[in-house]
């Protein structure tokens, strides 16, 4: 026991069923202290039926504990001390006023004939401060916007001073400016030493606040881990039938979902690009979709056209930024240049560092030249450059690319 | 700060609207009991009452108006104020509990069983034995009809609104027509004894009435304001009950027990009058809020208020000549609701 003494929840063989069709088909969960554990899954998986369950409003087969003790043992208000569960549909039609609506989370706390004391005043407001709630204390609840009512809501969940938060989809319905807002406060309250459990839509506020996630399908547990252990191209492919390029966002430093419907592939041609300076980027990504077998280069680290092969798992080529590109690169560049059926110049800045690239693309067996913007004012290298683009030029189709799917 | 004192100044106005309908009921009693074809002085009134009661020493009071005051109309006043307060309490909570606001004791399908338990009780020629036959009868009947809608509604731990209020209206009217097919075969006086009973109105209730009602109507408004906190919570949904520790199934079964014995026990002193727990909950609401811990007691006060006024009017309007209560409280109430739903909407409140 003394092993487990740092258990919230544990979920052992959670069934449920409703008219005979299994929604949940045996769950097991164990959820430690100070856990912000995030469910996911597609529509329809379970993840508000099993937050249900877990809060007793849908009565399940198998077993729940809480700190150890089986939750049938417990009375209502006994799970409600440890267990507060903040809904989906947070519409109140009542206009009830804020503060009453926040006292109402000190309802496990209170015997049937006991009014509310000083006390559970304080906790109330204590709890409208920490939500930034308190200016709307005497409004009716009604009479605010989703956004606030949202926060107010949250602060009655607060004031049941319970130590296990359960989140139905705390970001449903909300504008950006709010839907992270319950999460930054779960967070931090999970710093605190609360345990919180959301079911979440949205994967990157999943990765981005979660310590773990359970991915869920049908009503069974598929993955849990680390949002990098969960999330993997093949999980989401499992759980939501969808291909699916997971990164780190370059921007960001966040984990980021790129969610493709890639033609099969099949014998397309190979294409090899030539890009740098972020011009790439947008034809690596369409030229993917399309099922094309790509290669690109040469690009210099920390370019963003590099991440974005690599996010595409393009055949690059790379090289050190700054320099000119040594030999060995160049070689690679036009074997591959040479074996793809088509190469693309994109619409690029043209420096000394990069003239190598230029010259590369005279090997090309069919030339594309996107062209967006004059290259004259592309030339950073006195002419050089545009004597070499011009014969390119000469021999190649050249469009903007807005018309890139015209050709290819 | 400003927060504080306008939470406490929210808190006070409830508190004022209490003590107005309090004194809006003792000056309608005694007004009740004053005027009618006799009218006796509202001194004289409370000094008979009060001598009755053994608080006041004798003093010298007319006889026959004594006997007008405290053994006619004072009775027939108090039974009016049980069943006022009853009625608008159990309306209170049948409209918070079901979050539906045409929800009233009726659909639970107590009138229907009270009035079954009547005509049984006269067809079985019960009723002469004792006074308090048909009451027990009709309690059982609103009960057992009030269980069987209820058993009827339940499934899996919930009562489905709609199931209810569907299952209210089948089984209502599957008892009416039971009463209906007994009524054909009773004799005259007996069909007599049953309209009597069931056309709803308060003449000629004495103290037997006020004795039978007084106990378990007090026990059971009281009751029920107890439970205004757990029907404040059940108005934000059955999932939010119980994540504050509210089984919102055992607390509407609860409640649904209470109320029925509620409005069995008005039903069965005074017959159906309905549009008192449909309206005077409606009207409070409109001025008190949505909370339950101010709007039930509100409700029964002013449900006892607007029942005794409307008998008072009943009995005075169109003298000698005494007209149905129920005529009276759907001509007063239905206009002032209208008034009062009409200004709300323009308020952009909602019910």
């Amino acid at each position: 026991m003394t092993q487990n003494s740092d258990i919230a929840l544990a979920v052992q063989g959670l069934r449920y069923e409703i008219n005979g069709v299994p929604i949940l088909k045996g769950i097991d969960l164990t959820v430690h202290k100070g856990e912000f554990v995030g469910l996911i899954g597609p529509n329809g998986a379970g993840k508000t039926t099993l937050l249900k369950c877990i809060n007793g409003i849908c009565r399940a087969q198998g077993r729940i504990e809480v700190k150890g003790e089986d939750i049938q043992s417990l009375s209502d208000k006994q799970v409600a001390r440890e267990i507060a569960l903040m809904h989906q549909n947070t519409e109140i039609s009542y206009p009830f006023l804020s503060i009453d609506i926040v006292l109402m989370g000190r309802y496990p706390h209170l015997k049937r004939m006991q009014g509310e004391g000083k006390e559970d005043l304080r906790i109330a407001r204590e709890s409208m401060a920490y939500t930034d709630t308190t200016v709307f204390e005497n409004k009716a609840i009604t009479q605010i916007s989703g956004g606030e009512r949202q926060r107010v809501l949250f602060a009655k969940v607060l004031a049941q001073q319970a130590d296990i938060l359960l989140l139905d989809e705390p970001t449903a319905s909300l504008d950006i400016t709010h839907q992270e807002q319950i999460f930054k406060y779960s967070r931090e309250l999970q710093r605190t030493g609360k345990t919180v459990i959301a079911a979440v839509h949205d994967l990157k506020i999943a990765s981005r606040y979660c310590s773990r996630l359970v991915l869920m399908k049908e009503g069974a547990v598929i993955s849990d881990g680390s949002p990098w252990e969960v999330f993997t191209p093949e999980n989401i492919h499992r759980a939501y039938g969808v291909k699916a390029l997971v990164f780190q966002n370059a921007l960001t430093g966040l984990m980021d979902f790129y969610i493709s419907d890639r033609e099969q592939s099949g014998n397309k041609e190979k294409v090899h690009i030539i890009g740098g300076g972020g011009s790439a980027s947008g034809v690596i990504r369409y030229l993917f979709e399309k099922g094309y077998r790509l290669s690109a280069g040469v690009f210099s680290h920390g370019d963003s056209d590099l991440m974005c092969a690599q996010v595409f798992g393009a055949d690059y080529i790379a090289a050190e930024p700054f320099c000119d590109i040594s030999d060995s690169a160049v070689e690679a560049n036009i074997q591959k240049i040479r074996e793809a059926d088509i190469t693309i110049l994109c619409s690029m800045p043209f420096g000394s560092q990069n003239l190598r690239n230029l010259e590369a693309a005279e090997y090309a067996q069919k030339l594309v030249i996107i062209e967006d913007d004059p290259p004259e004012t592309r030339d950073f290298t006195g002419g050089k450059a545009l004597e070499l683009y011009g014969a390119l030029r000469e021999r190649a189709v050249v469009i903007t690319s807005a018309r890139l799917h015209e050709f290819i | 700060m400003l927060n504080k004192t306008n939470a406490v100044r929210d808190r006070s106005k409830n508190m004022r609207v209490l003590f107005i309908l309090s004194a809006a009921l003792i000056l309608i009693i005694v007004a009740a009991t004053a005027i009618g074809a006799v009218y006796v002085p509202f001194g004289d009134t409370v000094r008979i009452i009060l001598k009755n009661y053994g608080i006041l020493k004798a003093p010298s009071v007319d006889d026959s108006q004594e006997s007008i005051i405290f053994f006619v109309r004072f009775p027939r006043v108090l039974v009016a104020v049980l069943v006022g307060a009853a009625l608008a309490a159990s309306g209170c909570v049948m409209q918070g509990m079901f979050r539906n606001p045409m929800a009233d004791p009726g659909i639970i399908g107590v009138s229907g069983g009270a009035s079954l338990g009547a005509v049984t009780a006269i067809a079985l020629g019960l009723t002469s034995g004792s006074v308090y036959v048909m009451p027990v009868f009709a309690t059982a009947g609103a009960l057992a009809a009030a269980w069987l809608i209820f058993l009827l509604a339940s499934k899996g731990g919930k009562i489905p609104v709609l199931t209810l209020i569907l299952s209210g209206i089948a089984v209502s009217t599957f008892l009416g027509a039971v009463t209906s097919l007994i009524l054909t075969r009773v004799n005259e006086y007996q069909l007599r004894e049953y309209l009597f009973w069931s056309v709803g109105s308060l003449s000629a209730r004495r103290w037997e009435h006020v004795n039978l009602a007084a106990v378990p109507v007090a026990l059971c408004v009281i009751i029920l304001i107890s439970f205004s906190r757990d029907l404040n919570i059940l108005l934000l949904g059955e999932e939010e009950a119980q994540s504050v520790g509210l089984n919102p199934f055992a607390a509407r079964k609860r409640l649904l027990f209470f109320t029925s014995v509620t409005t069995a026990m008005a039903v069965c002193v005074s017959g159906n009058i309905s549009f008192v727990g449909l309206i005077v909950p409606h009207i409070m609401r409109l001025i008190v809020g949505p909370d339950n811990r101010i709007l039930m007691p509100a409700s029964a006060l002013a449900g006892a208020v607007f029942l005794v006024g409307c008998d008072l009017a009943a009995r005075v309007v169109f003298m000698p000549v005494e007209i149905g209560v129920g005529i009276v409280t759907s001509l007063v109430g239905a206009p002032y609701f209208l008034y009062l739903l009409n200004k709300a909407r323009k308020e952009g409140a909602a019910l």
